[in-house]
């Protein structure tokens, strides 16, 4: 491929600036959390905080812990419950002779797409129904539920992958299906299985909607409280950048790191990047 | 799919036929015979997942026929398709359906264009080892969570200590009032979606132009084809599918587009940003009127069923090229 500098430079300008868009606004709010409340509301704006002003964060995470807590606690939980439901249903949907697998698969699938808003006021009466309304486990329910299909959808195209001749060599050797899974299957494919348990913990940890209306006061996940700051009193923007930060942070570091993985991700596993 | 596991699909009938296989052999014994076994591995899923989304969506139905407060569920009282028709004279709902409506078109649209922008740039800066740093942060967007999307579009468009008011005055222009006003409102929206959906679109085009042979485009060079005849004969038709894709994922998004506008605009000023799950949300939690939310939820389910029965034929056909 033969190109002039100058077309070179162009390219490269444009995607500088394409990413600048994109970082920028989360980078400003971010030097707002090193700002003081005075700072934060300075017209004109100060451009660079002193960045070992840090009591944004101390004052935040001193109050908000149990919400930190809550969220971490939820979202792990929620990892957990989904991986542990996803990986048989998908080892047997791949792998083993099951009835129906087709329709079974694609009816998960199309659970991918239904939007939760529409399951909302159901699944409020259905917790509130059984006494768990309010509770940590009905979000981790929840969320597993919602999170569920996309685990088994992807662990599937993994499991895939495992050789047939090793699956039929275990078989042969007297291993019950149950070894397979957990003996041949998920140490094969464990970098997958890392992979699915890490976009669910994300799609977890970033989830909003549900708590809203599954937590109380108690049992505020962070975005919740995060969505309180901004109300109709005083809006303290300099706590609010830190929040924003803590809240942002495991996103980051996941498009950081698993960037190769993200197209695959977010189409479930159809388009290869 | 069957060049990839021969196993799975057999029944019965393909007994026969693997029999006939030397190698294969033991396959009856070795692949089957575990009913017991494979329900335990599959029922147990497909029961929670049976609770927790598809009770809930039939559910919906059948609270939408009647008339039910959310603080009163005993006293329901059956009401046909009365929620229905009220919904169709209630002016938020029918704002809700339009705004819902042209968010998508508009969103889409411009995500779809500037997608395939960026993507070409990125396409065309692909050998160098550095443009991965540059994808990463451009991507971050996409990943944060949305809550935190809508709470720094707060930040940034605040009228008065907004970023962008500033610059726009630095640069001699006049503020802008942003989420204040009936027809900024709908703009900010549009900026905030795009800004953040961009780069899901753009990294999906330019996963598909990845995949475009090598030989074909020096192929075509050779035989000197310029870069338009390039762009329009065989990249664009390339990754027209993958654009597809793109854009019926991108609708099932905009279906549950619902973080952002809570916590920016909450459909006003008026109706003009009122979409279609902020109005159920509202319905069933802060008027408590569960019927007509279950109605406007239905209305979602129904345009997600739509879109989902494309989406799942068009990531079928894509996953198995």
């Amino acid at each position: 491929m033969r190109r002039s500098r100058i077309s070179d430079v162009a390219l490269l300008a444009a995607a500088l600036f394409f990413t600048l868009i994109s970082i920028a606004p989360l980078l400003w709010m971010a030097l707002g959390a090193f700002k003081t409340t005075a700072e934060m509301i300075a017209i004109p704006p100060v451009w660079v905080p002193d960045f070992t002003y840090w009591s944004n964060f101390a004052t935040l995470f001193t109050k908000y812990w149990p919400n930190i807590a809550n969220s971490l606690i939820v979202t792990l939980g929620a990892t957990l419950l989904a991986m542990i439901l996803a990986l048989p249903a998908a080892f047997a949907l791949s792998t083993m002779r099951v009835r129906g697998r087709n329709a079974i698969a694609d009816w998960i699938l199309s659970t991918r797409m239904m939007p939760p808003i529409a399951a909302a006021a159901p699944l409020f009466i259905l917790f509130s129904a059984v006494g768990l309304l309010g509770s940590l486990p009905a979000m981790v329910l929840a969320y597993a539920g919602f999170n569920l299909p996309f685990a088994i959808w992807v662990s599937m195209s993994f499991f895939r992958q495992v050789p047939k001749e090793l699956i039929e060599a275990a078989r042969l050797e007297g291993c019950s299906w149950f070894q397979v899974l957990t003996r041949v299957a998920i140490p094969l494919s464990l970098s997958g299985i890392a992979t699915v348990a890490t976009f669910v913990f994300i799609f977890a940890w970033n989830e909003f909607m549900l708590a809203l209306f599954l937590s109380n006061r108690g049992s505020q996940t962070f975005p919740v409280v995060i969505s309180s700051f901004i109300g109709t009193g005083r809006i303290y923007w300099d706590y609010i950048a830190a929040a924003t930060v803590i809240q942002c942070l495991p996103p980051v570091l996941f498009a950081v790191f698993m960037q190769r993985h993200i197209v695959s991700g977010m189409t479930m596993g159809a388009v290869k990047d | 799919m069957s060049s990839i596991d021969p196993f799975v699909e057999r029944g019965p009938k393909a007994t026969a036929l693997s029999a006939s296989a030397p190698m294969r052999r033991h396959q009856p014994r070795l692949w089957s015979g575990d009913r017991f076994q494979t329900g335990l591995f599959l029922w147990p899923t497909c029961l929670f997942l049976l609770v927790l989304t598809l009770f809930p969506f039939i559910y919906s139905v059948w609270l939408s026929l009647h008339f039910v407060r959310l603080t009163a569920l005993h006293r329901k009282v059956w009401a046909g398709l009365d929620n229905y028709a009220s919904l169709l004279t209630d002016q938020m709902f029918l704002a809700a359906l339009r705004n819902t409506a042209l968010l998508a078109v508009s969103s889409i649209t411009v995500e779809v264009v500037l997608g395939f922008a960026v993507a070409k740039v990125f396409y065309e800066l692909a050998s160098r080892k550095w443009v991965n740093g540059l994808r990463s942060a451009y991507l971050v967007p996409m990943m944060i969570t949305p809550i935190s999307v809508g709470v720094i579009a707060n930040y940034v468009f605040n009228p008065q200590l907004g970023v962008i008011n500033q610059l726009l005055g630095a640069a001699g222009g006049s503020p802008v009032p942003w989420f204040g006003d009936p027809v900024w409102a709908r703009i900010s929206i549009l900026l905030i979606s795009v800004w953040q959906w961009t780069p899901f679109v753009a990294m999906l085009i330019l996963a598909g132009l990845m995949s475009i042979r090598k030989d074909i485009l020096e192929a075509a060079r050779v035989d000197g084809a310029r870069w338009w005849h390039i762009l329009f004969r065989i990249e664009i038709p390339s990754v027209l599918p993958i654009i597809m894709l793109a854009v019926i994922l991108r609708l099932i998004e905009v279906l549950r587009y619902f973080d952002v506008i809570y916590i920016t605009t909450r459909g006003g000023p008026g109706d003009r940003t009122m979409v279609l799950t902020l109005f159920t949300y509202q319905q069933d939690f802060q008027y408590f009127q569960v019927g007509t939310g279950s109605a406007a939820a239905v209305v979602i389910l129904i345009l997600s069923i739509i879109v989902t029965t494309f989406a799942v034929r068009i990531l079928r056909r894509i996953e198995n090229a």
